[in-house]
């Protein structure tokens, strides 16, 4: 399979403070890779430098063999990739379908079919059926369906999610679970930084678990959290 | 949408008919439409950006003084006059944005006070280029089809035409693309971004527009006053005016700045009248009234209301 995105040697540092260091990773297309690590750790940094909204020190980025390093976020956006926030923040007097369209424009500046991608995307994640709902008033678990639509919505080849499960009540969780579950069979790559244990070992075809701005291991997710390097990263030397 | 081009429509034909029916008011109509002009060019920057200027009486200047100058010390006809300010308009928003948006908030705010207060004195001082501190007069005009831009009431359906062209491009922009390019930068740049936004163009295109924009209503009034002076159109006041014209109606609304206009300029004129010196009292006690119980502006907060209410009604049945 040929890569969809890869990084070599990514360093970030803040000041004085090194938040990522020499960190390179590998997805192929049409897999999830799950980042894990405990707070503090670099994952959001890692994530912000290859979505371009932090620029690294050191390190090369390459989306489908193109460098995009330099490129600020916007033109990555336009060019493949799709990211969603942890703090999510729908446009609260528009409607689903409105707060969607935003991102619909990039590919398709008729509104008519834009309308049409944005409907799409709001299927993908099971809103269709509120489109003309004002954003105002979603409950979490919609708010992040609707967030994830959003990123859906710019059409990207690599999906970026940041934290997509956090806070989640069982059932959304498992709804969560499965619109993920569903894009990779369309052959998109997904990123995606979780606390959640539950969905990086259902999700993740592949895990690298970070700890103070370094990768401390990677492998299968279940190999992964067996691992002692992981569990003293989390819990602490005894 | 449908209603808002009925309402339009309506209001057009009625300020079509309006000299003929109260034709001893038409200066207090030609301010009311040229601020309800301003306000709604003001909006599509401090609104559906929401990059709150508080210097777009330098745009009001630069289109009064290119009409001025041009018209009485180079003889060009007016309406090449105001080309060009509109021109000139859009190239100044450019290099104005392309300085400041890289500050966010009050202090974009801040620096568009500066800027314009840099236009004042330059209108004040450089007396070659701007006829100085004493103003310009504009003492001849063409009279294209015999009509006479001095009269009242042309001057009053330049200023409707002006309003109505700002309303209706606001209209048009409200459900196209860049409209939502426009909430998108408003609400949150690191998400317009995700959505594969550069802010930056976004927020110069608004500039530029509502520059040009509140230049050709620089250029009508320069014809309606017939005489410029550099202390009053490039004054701080202007702008905030303007700007609480268009918060006071409601920001991001397609009505609200004209709803403002009313309001400001109706009540401005009904307190002056009765209320002789207490009016500015008045005044201020309306604009704490709205930024207090009507944060969104008087349109504003009814349609959030509204919006919440009949999707409430349909989840309930």
């Amino acid at each position: 399979m040929p890569s969809a995105l890869r990084a070599d040697g990514i360093t970030v540092k803040f000041g004085g403070v090194v938040a990522v260091n020499d960190v390179s990773l590998d997805v192929e297309q049409g897999k999830i890779l799950g980042l894990i690590g405990p707070n503090g750790a670099g994952k959001t940094t890692l994530f912000n430098a290859l979505t371009g909204f932090v620029t690294p020190q050191a390190g090369r980025i390459y989306l489908h063999g193109n460098e995009i390093t330099r490129l600020p976020p916007y033109r990555r956006i336009r060019i493949g990739i799709g990211r969603t926030f942890q703090t999510e923040r729908p446009f609260e007097e528009l409607t689903l379908l409105e707060n969607v369209l935003v991102a619909a424009f990039l590919k398709e500046p008729k509104r008519k079919k834009a309308e049409r991608l944005a409907m799409d995307a709001l299927e993908k994640v099971g809103l269709a059926d509120r489109y003309d709902q004002p954003a105002l008033d979603l409950n979490l678990a919609r708010r992040r369906r609707l967030e994830l639509a959003k990123a859906l919505a710019v059409q990207p080849s690599v999906l970026f999610l940041d934290e997509m499960m956090a806070g989640l009540n069982p059932p959304a969780l498992k709804d969560m679970i499965g619109f993920v579950r569903q894009l990779t069979d369309q052959n998109l790559t997904i990123v995606m930084v979780e606390h959640i244990m539950e969905a990086i070992i259902a999700l993740s075809d592949h895990v690298i678990v970070m700890a103070n701005g370094s990768v401390i291991t990677e492998g299968l997710p279940g190999d992964v959290i067996e691992d002692p390097r992981v569990i003293t990263a989390y819990l602490g030397e005894d | 949408m449908k209603k808002h081009y009925i309402i339009f429509a309506g209001l057009v034909l009625m300020g079509i008919f309006y000299p003929q029916m109260f034709p001893g008011y038409l200066s207090v109509a030609i301010t009311l439409l040229l601020y309800a002009g301003w306000a709604t060019a003001w909006d599509i920057l401090g609104g559906w950006a929401g990059q709150v200027s508080l210097g777009h009486a330098s745009f009001v200047g630069l289109g009064a003084y290119f009409v001025a100058v041009e018209t009485s010390h180079h003889e060009i006809a007016p309406w090449w006059a105001v080309l060009m300010a509109l021109i000139a308009a859009a190239i100044l928003a450019y290099l104005w944005g392309r300085l400041t948006f890289k500050l966010k908030g009050p202090y974009f705010t801040l620096s568009t006070i500066a800027i314009a207060e840099v236009f004042r004195l330059i209108a004040i001082n450089e007396g070659w280029l701007t006829g100085g501190a004493t103003g310009v007069f504009i003492m001849t005009l063409p009279e294209p089809f015999g009509l006479d831009l001095f009269s009242r009431q042309v001057n009053y359906y330049l200023a409707l035409a002006f309003a109505a062209i700002t309303v209706l491009v606001v209209m048009l922009i409200s459900r196209s693309k860049f409209g939502y390019q426009l909430r998108a930068v408003r609400e949150d740049e690191d998400s317009a971004m995700a959505s594969g936004i550069n802010p930056t163009t976004v927020k110069l295109k608004a500039f530029m527009l509502s520059g040009a924009l509140t230049a050709l209503g620089g250029g009508i009034y320069a014809i309606f006053l017939s005489f410029i002076e550099p202390h009053i159109i490039f004054y701080l006041l202007l702008s905030v005016q303007i700007a609480l014209t268009a918060i006071i109606g409601g920001r991001g609304t397609i009505w609200g700045p004209c709803i403002g206009a009313l309001l400001v300029v109706g009540s401005g004129e009904l307190f002056r009248t009765t209320f002789a010196e207490a009016n500015m009292l008045i005044y201020g006690l309306l604009i704490m009234v709205v930024v207090i119980f009507m944060p969104r502006g008087i349109v504003g907060e009814p349609a959030r209301y509204l919006i919440r209410r009949v999707y409430a009604k349909r989840a309930q049945s």
